[in-house]
């Protein structure tokens, strides 16, 4: 079984003073999709590299705590993380988006039918099979944003790690993420996403983690994204932010169908 | 042409600069680049990919354009070395280091023209190299068109902020100068970058890549390339003797 | 009075893929357009057609009386603010301070009004603690932010931007709409490319819609984001406020945070009523 789990973990990045990630406790298993929230720079985009064994080991910088993963290195059976940056995660070395998606199984060295069912597989579920033959280069943002996706995917992590992963993505295609973020979850791999996007999580997330300055300032189920102290923090779901700027009492609700629930019951 | 054996394509770079040197000048070295001007001049279409998404493809169009660009390519690097072997040395010296040089030059410009990064790893994991060693060198090759998008991507951000790239001397430098660090100061900061991101595509030290498609490798072609290097020793020994 | 920006008939293609076909469109001074659709509808093409980074096929593109099709983008860069995709690799300059004065540098605009110019676009992202910083030393999302203050110091009369807001947070998104607002204020048209609909309701008045090249849609807003059916074939979501407003019911069908926060307390206080 996939597990992850940090204890007491800090991170400084190389030379700086001031911990990214301060005395985060944290653990995940397969079937499990856990949503870091927090302001830009509140940690998650390390918790991820911490996470997926590139911090330090890649990034450089000092670690504290114990960072626990049952599972391989990267890519088969291990971790695997889609950047923020998709234009910096291709590998430059394809004509063909086939072959962009196939570069990740390649370099685990699997038998070539293997590597053809994986990236097949993975193209189809990030919708673009139809762009299989196209250059990488004449990509749009949000297509090239799907074949890292699709690349990262096709490798078979066992723990699966997003940072914005609906940035460039149409609302279609956020809602296409989305769905396939919990159906990984349903087949068991781990799930770990930083996002922005608050609105998608209550249907998405098992377990909302809000970071602040580094540190995990509170875990809990998504309903977190409807308290007081989260709406204050920029944190709440669009519904619960406008149900408490109306001065309506709380609990706020944290989705349309809540406050539905809760307008009817008033 | 594209579609030779990337070692093939290698080695005949390799002699064309071997045998500019090894050749007695100036015939030698003018015949080794009557070669590689002929060679460049057929390049044809088929340049390699841009490495960097928003650029919109090469859009290349078949027939004599890309050769002739490839020539172009290859005479405007070789210009300035021209000039300063004419002002430290006699003719004579000129003519014959100015024509090996050129060739060095020409059959550079074309090998990057030609031959396909991608193709390159493929056919070096296939020879039984580590992935990692074989991106090393592709990517040494392919710098040179990442360079040129992410230069681009600068130039217009550059002019969309009022920078023009065009008019006399003066405001060219100016334009060159305001291009130059930042290129070479972004670039590397993209090695961090692209060192996470290899990492998580499974690029890590001693990864024993599977070859997905990897390039035909015909008798012939091999047959050539011994030929070729057979050529190589057999003009050091006629120069040795 | 003359548009800031108008479109006539505008096509393009990169090869034989079209791209835009026969785009027609104006915007006056201050108004605030949000051109969207799916990715791949041609959002990004218009943009740097209206940079001048490229010429459209057919038909032409104005920019109050200049024609783009007579002027380079560093001319432009005088009447035409732009970030694009990718914005963080627009940077090129050592500091953020630096990165942002270029473009009124290269204008040739005097040091003091430089300064100020700078000074100002900082201040309206609050970018004034990473002004000393290298580009390259910041998050995306402060980098983002740096290339859209690069913009702002030009103060030009047409901003047009590439997805200014993805991956950044709430607060982040304020600091980027009440920029914008300023600017509009001031004259400023704004062209604004964006996935976020959400961020779009708050600033934006005018929806220009993308399909396939074609403009499918040039209404306003806040009718659009109200009428859910029409959006769903334009590869379009309601953002929750306006979902939640139709849920409910709110009178005015207000799509922005404020309004819908207004409305439900006036509505929640009238429901009261009675039974207090």
């Amino acid at each position: 079984m996939t597990r992850l789990s940090l204890e007491h973990v800090s991170f400084w990045y190389p030379a700086t003073d001031t911990p990214a990630l301060a005395d985060v406790s944290l653990e995940v298993a397969g079937g499990e999709v856990v949503a870091l929230v927090g302001a830009v720079g509140a940690g998650a985009s390390t918790l991820l590299l911490v996470a997926a064994d590139l911090a330090p080991r890649v990034v450089g910088g000092r670690l504290e705590g114990a960072v626990d993963f049952r599972g391989r290195g990267n890519g088969e059976g291990g971790r695997g993380i889609v950047l923020p940056t998709p234009w910096t995660q291709v590998s430059g070395m394809a004509f063909t988006v086939w072959d962009e998606v196939a570069f990740g199984p390649a370099n685990l060295g699997w038998p070539r039918e293997q590597i053809t069912r994986h990236v097949d597989r993975a193209l189809a579920r990030l919708d673009i099979a139809a762009l299989r033959a196209r250059e990488p280069a004449t990509l749009s943002g949000g297509e090239l944003q799907r074949v890292i996706i699709a690349g990262i995917l096709a490798m078979d992590p066992a723990l699966v790690l997003f940072d914005e992963p609906t940035a460039e993505l149409d609302p279609a295609g956020a809602r296409m993420l989305w769905r396939l973020v919990r159906s990984l979850a349903a087949e068991g791999k781990a799930v770990i996403v930083a996002t922005s996007d608050l609105d998608a999580l209550p249907d998405v997330a098992d377990r909302v983690v809000w970071l602040e300055q580094g540190r995990a300032k509170k875990i809990g189920p998504p309903a977190l994204l409807a308290e007081d102290a989260l709406c204050a923090a920029g944190l709440g779901t669009a519904v619960a932010v406008v149900w408490r700027a109306g001065g309506l009492p709380r609990p706020y609700p944290l989705t349309v169908d809540d406050a539905v629930r809760l307008w009817r019951h008033r | 042409m594209t579609r030779l054996h990337p070692f093939t394509l290698l080695a005949l770079a390799a002699a064309l600069v071997a045998l500019a040197w090894l050749l007695p000048a100036p015939w030698g070295a003018a015949g080794t680049l009557a070669v590689a001007a002929v060679l460049a001049l057929f390049s044809g279409a088929g340049l390699t990919p841009g490495a960097s998404p928003g650029s919109t493809g090469t859009g290349m169009s078949p027939g004599w354009r890309p050769g002739l660009v490839v020539l172009r390519t290859a005479v405007v690097t070789a210009a300035p070395f021209w000039l300063f072997l004419f002002i430290l040395h006699d003719v004579s010296t000129t003519v014959a280091l100015g024509l090996r040089i050129t060739t060095m030059v020409a059959s550079v410009v074309w090998l990057v023209a030609v031959l396909a990064p991608a193709r390159l790893v493929e056919a070096m994991v296939a020879a039984g190299w580590r992935a990692g060693t074989a991106y090393l060198f592709a990517a040494t090759l392919s710098a040179v068109p990442v360079l040129k998008a992410r230069a681009q991507r600068i130039v217009e951000a550059q002019r969309c902020r009022g920078l023009s790239p065009r008019g006399g001397l003066g405001p060219r430098v100016r334009a060159l100068r305001a291009l130059a660090l930042p290129l070479i100061l972004s670039a590397l900061h993209e090695v961090d970058e692209r060192a996470l991101a290899l990492e998580s595509r499974g690029l890590v030290p001693g990864a024993r890549r599977t070859p997905l498609a990897p390039p035909p490798d015909r008798g012939a072609e091999r047959a050539v390339r011994w030929a070729l290097v057979a050529l190589c020793v057999a003009a050091l020994v006629w120069r040795l003797a | 009075m003359t548009d800031a920006l108008r479109l006539e008939r505008v096509s393009f293609a990169y090869g034989d893929v079209t791209a835009l076909a026969e785009v027609s469109f104006a915007l006056g001074p201050g108004e605030r357009a949000a051109l969207l659709g799916r990715n791949g509808a041609g959002k990004s093409t218009l943009v740097r057609l209206v940079t001048g980074l490229r010429r459209p096929a057919a038909g032409s593109i104005w920019v109050e009386d200049w024609d783009t099709r007579d002027r380079p983008p560093e001319q432009l860069a005088r009447r035409v603010g732009s970030m694009f995709q990718y914005a963080d690799q627009q940077l090129f300059a050592r500091t953020v301070r630096d990165d942002v004065s270029f473009g009124p540098r290269a204008l040739g605009f005097a040091a003091p009004e430089v300064q100020q110019r700078v000074g100002r676009a900082l201040a309206a992202l609050g970018l004034e603690a990473h002004a000393a910083h290298h580009p390259y030393d910041l998050p995306p999302a402060f980098r983002k932010l740096a290339a859209l203050a690069g913009a702002l110091a030009l103060e030009p009369r047409l901003l047009v931007l590439d997805e200014p807001t993805a991956g950044l947070d709430r607060a982040l998104r304020a600091r980027v709409a009440s920029a914008l607002l300023e600017r509009a204020a001031a004259g400023a048209a704004l062209l604004v490319v964006t996935h976020d609909l959400a961020f779009a309701a708050e600033t934006l008045e005018r929806a220009l819609v993308l399909d396939r090249g074609r403009l499918a849609c040039d209404e306003p807003l806040a009718g659009l984001l109200a009428a859910p059916p029409r959006l769903e074939p334009l590869g379009l979501a309601p953002p929750a406020v306006a979902a939640l407003s139709r849920a409910l019911g709110l009178p005015g069908a207000p799509v922005r945070e404020a309004d819908a926060a207004r409305a439900l307390a006036r509505v929640a206080a009238g429901r009261r009523a009675p039974l207090d």
